[in-house]
């Protein structure tokens, strides 16, 4: 996000086009349409759309709610990649005439234009019980004791919208649409790293079976495409790094997470050609090469050689401490979230200063008021 | 006749989940209906907290929490329903903690609790900033425990009335098409605010009313319409809420003359100064030319960058999504939009209606706790308490009752009507109405309100209501067709804006909200200290006046 791009909010417009698959639920047509509209400067891609809606074509279905990233309904991918439609502006896309193609999420069946049934994600999201377990039935007097630092450990998982832009990318539920996927593991987290509930080993042993968190690829794009900083993949070498803990590491897959951890922290991207060998020998390398090349073809991870050192190395590092400091002594570390995405983000394009230090574990992350 | 529950519940915020499972807990056969998935209610977005009296942070009780309250209304709150508020909420925020809310905590491990605009004590317990978020979760993890059975994307549109009791709704169903009737014993009202009506608002789409309108459609009046409040710095040009918290952290609100202004309204508090107060200054420098298209300025430059990346990172994320303005380098355009309606269905203490098995809660009911000025933290609190009280009430009287039926000339009635105006070809198209509804409620109905204004208002809706006879729907297919709900929505409004302007017309008073600055600048507590209460009739807006409920404090001037 560049800063001071814009004109002053209504001062002016814009004329966009884009094009959004149309499908017809009823006929089961498809159709790439064409759109042309003028647009207030301010426009993000939701706005957008209900300008189409309005004024060009009010059978255009799509969700929407909050209109400010917080109900979770507007998530659609833009050129191939899932957004938040009201948290995607559109003025550096009209100025540079090209013109985007808006389509439905990924991995979820199409209901209608934009819009996907949800029942595919509900139905993960509730097969890792999504509720406190507190072991008792009868409320406390009061509120049990916990502090700030022990909550802050679910901070990032806490900040989800249930949006499934993650699982629209996830890579893995397009091989293996069983798998539990980002979402529903970053809930799972959400109470195995929650210091009131008593059922942790049991969710952990779930967690662990067939689909669940090893059938993870590492691809991370869960992480990139989050629109709140909940940093699933993150979510999910937690649940790793506390089944190693608990000694539920049978499975390949905490081999493999080792790995993971040496590889991010030398090369700044995972290093799939690699890790595989590494963890599984070479006879069964062989049968998942198919797999990572299927994954090539998309793009989606890189090609086997040269070894590929991604050019966010720093970020990689950074994803490693994040590793390394949960480490054995189970998840409580470091809450990151939107609020050091965007330091992130701002120190790059200002490029004047260090990342700035993130916030400390027991520091209360900063409020508001409504 | 699809179905049939004891209990159903309308909308599925903070109030309709928390109705639902107090009406589980308590035996009863219940069901959610919501228009949009529970999670995407707007409870969700509400930052700041939740107000009670744990005494957490200093020495509270309930009583003090009443008082603030009862003060904060301007006196039109009812202080018995005041008092059942700050008696019962430390107990429920307890109950929100216990099923997993992720609170923020004191150091001693315990819910924080921190200071919130005129409240005396520090009282407002939240989670970060993002409360209403952990609370629409926290309840839906609840919802899901119970395996409570949720009518998804239920678009609710006609309540059924059979034997002068409310028996069910009649909604379309979003994703498959089709108008549904479920029967129920009980039927509550949870569905949230009416902010639409107005084009800058705080409040989500999916917030136009639609239960206060379905309610007055059966017969039940509405309370204190002409009450809802603005917020003084919401985002130009869409509304979308920039916290108290900036200026909490000492930003600046400048004029076109890059002018603290607020030194001439309010010398002492300045930023700090409470809402309503802000709202009719920033409009005063707006109405009088000092604005900067249309809007005032919120300064957070002279914070630094350190300072804004670190406590203020929303409100910087929000500026450069929604206005494209870094407030590191810019300041942020914002203006007083619509945040919240204390009116709305009238209801008692236990959430019921005048009409027999039909209830309201949260934010659609008036009951009434936040009279004309509702204080920040008090309205997730009302959606909590006062729902737990509707679902547990709505279940009682579900238990001890047996019969359930929908006439089928109700499910007939409706299916001609929506057929009609399915098939509309000629006409015009919604858009153009709701956005003329929106642009001169905001100019006749906002933070000031004018006598002629108001008249004019009122003539403007009876035109866009002749013009919504004739609206057209271009969308005729059964699935996801948003552009129908969309069109009923808009129906609904109008007929919320209608009860607004007769209701605001009749109160000659200034009084929280209703501020008439030429012709009654002033509180008239011997003829208005009493609620308006409309009802149509004759296809009109009847206004009548009912007595404020007073227990033990009687009105006292509103200075902080
Ligand atoms: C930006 C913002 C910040 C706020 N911050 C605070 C704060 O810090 N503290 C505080 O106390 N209050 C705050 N408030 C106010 C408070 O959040 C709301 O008043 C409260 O959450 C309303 O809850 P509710 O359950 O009544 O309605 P909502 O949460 O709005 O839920 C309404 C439900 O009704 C459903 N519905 C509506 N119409 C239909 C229909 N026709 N058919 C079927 N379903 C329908 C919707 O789908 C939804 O599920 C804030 C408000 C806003 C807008
Ligand atoms: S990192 Fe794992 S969970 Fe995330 S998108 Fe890739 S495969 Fe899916
Ligand atoms: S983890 Fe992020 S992308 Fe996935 S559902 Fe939650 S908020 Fe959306
Ligand atoms: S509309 Fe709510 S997240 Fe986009």
């Amino acid at each position: 996000m560049a800063h001071a791009i814009a004109p002053v909010p209504g001062s002016t417009t814009m004329e966009l086009a884009l094009k959004i698959w149309r499908y017809n639920a009823e006929t089961g047509a498809k159709e790439l349409r064409r759109y042309e509209v003028e647009a207030p400067d301010w426009a993000t891609l939701l706005d957008v759309l209900d300008i189409v809606k309005d004024k060009h074509d009010g059978t255009l279905a799509y969700r929407k709610s909050c209109r400010m990233m917080i109900c979770g309904s507007c998530g659609m991918r833009m050129d191939g990649a899932a957004v938040l439609a009201c948290k995607t502006r559109m003025w550096d896309i009209a100025q540079s005439g090209h013109e985007p193609v808006i389509s439905p999420m990924g991995n979820l069946p199409v209901v209608k234009d934009l819009v996907v049934d949800m029942s595919p994600f509900w139905g993960k999201i509730r097969a890792v019980k999504p509720w406190l377990e507190p072991g008792y039935d009868e409320v406390a007097e009061k509120e049990r004791i916990v502090s700030q630092q022990q909550m802050n450990v679910i901070h990032k998982e806490a900040l989800c919208i249930m949006c499934g832009c993650c699982v629209s990318e996830c890579n893995s539920m397009e091989s293996d649409p069983e798998f539990l996927g980002p979402a529903a593991l970053a809930k799972g987290f959400r109470f195995v790293g929650d210091a009131r509930d008593q059922t942790a080993p049991e969710r952990l042993s779930d967690l662990n079976s067939e689909h669940g968190i090893w059938d993870c690829t590492r691809c991370y794009f869960c992480n990139e495409r989050c629109p709140k900083g909940v940093d699933p993949r993150d979510a999910i070498a937690k649940l790793g790094a506390e089944s190693i803990k608990e000694g539920i590491d049978h499975d390949m897959g905490a081999k493999h997470a080792k790995w993971f951890v040496t590889s991010a922290k030398t090369t700044g991207w995972l290093r799939e050609t690699e890790l595989v060998p590494k963890t599984q020998g070479i006879v069964s390398a062989i049968k998942q090469t198919k797999f990572a090349l299927g994954l090539a073809k998309r793009g989606k991870v890189p090609p086997p050689v040269p070894p590929h050192v991604a050019d966010r190395v720093k970020e990689s590092r950074a994803l490693y401490n994040l590793v390394k400091e949960q480490g054995r002594d189970g998840a409580l570390g470091i809450v990151q979230g939107e609020h050091a995405l965007g330091r992130i983000e701002f120190t790059e394009e200002a490029g004047v200063r260090e990342l700035a230090p993130e916030l400390q574990p027991g520091v209360e992350p900063p409020h508001a008021e409504g | 006749m699809e179905a049939k529950h004891d209990v159903l519940v309308i909308g599925a915020g903070c109030a309709g989940m928390r109705a639902a499972i107090e009406a589980h807990d308590a035996g009863a056969d219940v069901a959610l209906l919501s228009k949009i998935h529970p999670v995407r209610s707007h409870s969700g977005a509400a930052e700041g907290g939740i107000n009670a009296a744990l005494g957490n942070a200093s020495d509270d009780s309930p009583e003090e929490h009443a008082f603030d309250t009862v003060k904060g209304s301007d006196y039109l709150g009812d202080q018995d329903a005041i008092q059942i508020l700050c008696d019962e909420a430390p107990d429920d925020v307890y109950q929100l903690e216990n099923w997993g809310a992720v609170f923020s905590r004191t150091e001693d491990g315990r819910i924080a609790q921190r200071p919130f605009g005129a409240a005396g004590e520090p009282r407002t317990a939240y989670a970060a900033d993002i409360t209403g978020h952990v609370l629409v979760h926290v309840l839906y993890e609840q919802v899901m425990k119970r395996d409570i059975p949720t009518y998804e994307e239920y678009f609710a549109w006609r309540l059924v009335m059979n034997d002068d009791r409310c028996q069910g709704v009649i909604a379309w169903d979003l994703l498959h098409g089709g108008l549904k009737s479920i029967g129920a014993k009980t039927v509550i009202l949870a569905t949230g605010g009416a902010g639409r009506l107005y084009v800058g608002t705080t409040n989500a789409y999916a917030c136009t009313g639609d239960g206060m309108a379905m309610a007055l459609r059966v017969g039940v009046a509405l309370k204190d319409m002409e009450m809802m409040q603005f917020h003084p710095t919401t985002l130009a040009p869409t509304g979308v809420l920039i916290t108290e918290g900036c200026r909490g952290e000492g930003a600046y609100l400048l004029n076109s003359e890059n002018d603290r202004f607020l030194k001439r309204y309010a010398p002492n508090a300045m930023e700090l100064a409470s809402r309503d107060v802000i709202s009719r200054a920033e409009q005063t420098e707006i109405d009088e030319g000092r604005g900067v298209e249309g809007n005032v300025l919120l300064d957070l430059r002279h914070l630094g960058a350190d300072r804004i990346l670190e406590r203020l990172h929303g409100t910087r994320e929000l500026s450069m999504t929604f206005a494209g303005v870094d407030p590191i380098y810019e300041p942020i355009p914002v203006r007083p939009g619509a945040h919240y309606h204390m009116g709305g269905v009238d209801a008692d203490v236990w959430g019921q209606t005048s009409v027999t098995g039909l209830y309201a809660a949260g934010e659609c009911a008036c009951v009434s706790v936040h009279g004309a000025n509702r204080l920040g933290g008090n309205a997730l609190m009302e959606t909590i308490t006062f729902g737990k009280r509707a679902g547990r009430h709505a279940a009682d009287w579900a238990l001890s009752h047996t019969t359930v039926e929908v006439p089928r000339s109700t499910e007939t009635d409706a299916a001609r009507d929506l057929k009609q105006l399915l098939e509309r070809t000629e006409g015009e198209r919604p858009w153009s109405i709701r956005d003329e509804l929106a642009t001169t409620m905001h100019e006749n109905f906002g933070v000031f309100r004018r006598e002629e204004q108001m008249q004019e208002q009122g003539e403007i809706v009876a035109r866009l209501r002749e013009r919504y006879e004739r609206v057209v729907v271009d969308d005729k297919g059964d699935v996801f067709n948003s552009d129908l709900t969309q069109a009923l929505e808009l129906g609904f409004l109008l007929e919320l804006a209608d009860c607004m302007v007769v209701s605001g017309i009749a109160r000659k008073e200034s009084r929280g909200a209703h501020a008439r600055p030429d012709d009654f600048p002033s509180r008239d507590d011997e003829h208005y200290m009493k609620h308006t209460i409309v009802r149509v009739e004759d296809d009109r807006p009847q206004l009548e006046w009912r007595d404020v409920t007073m227990t033990k404090w009687q009105p006292q001037e509103r200075k902080y």
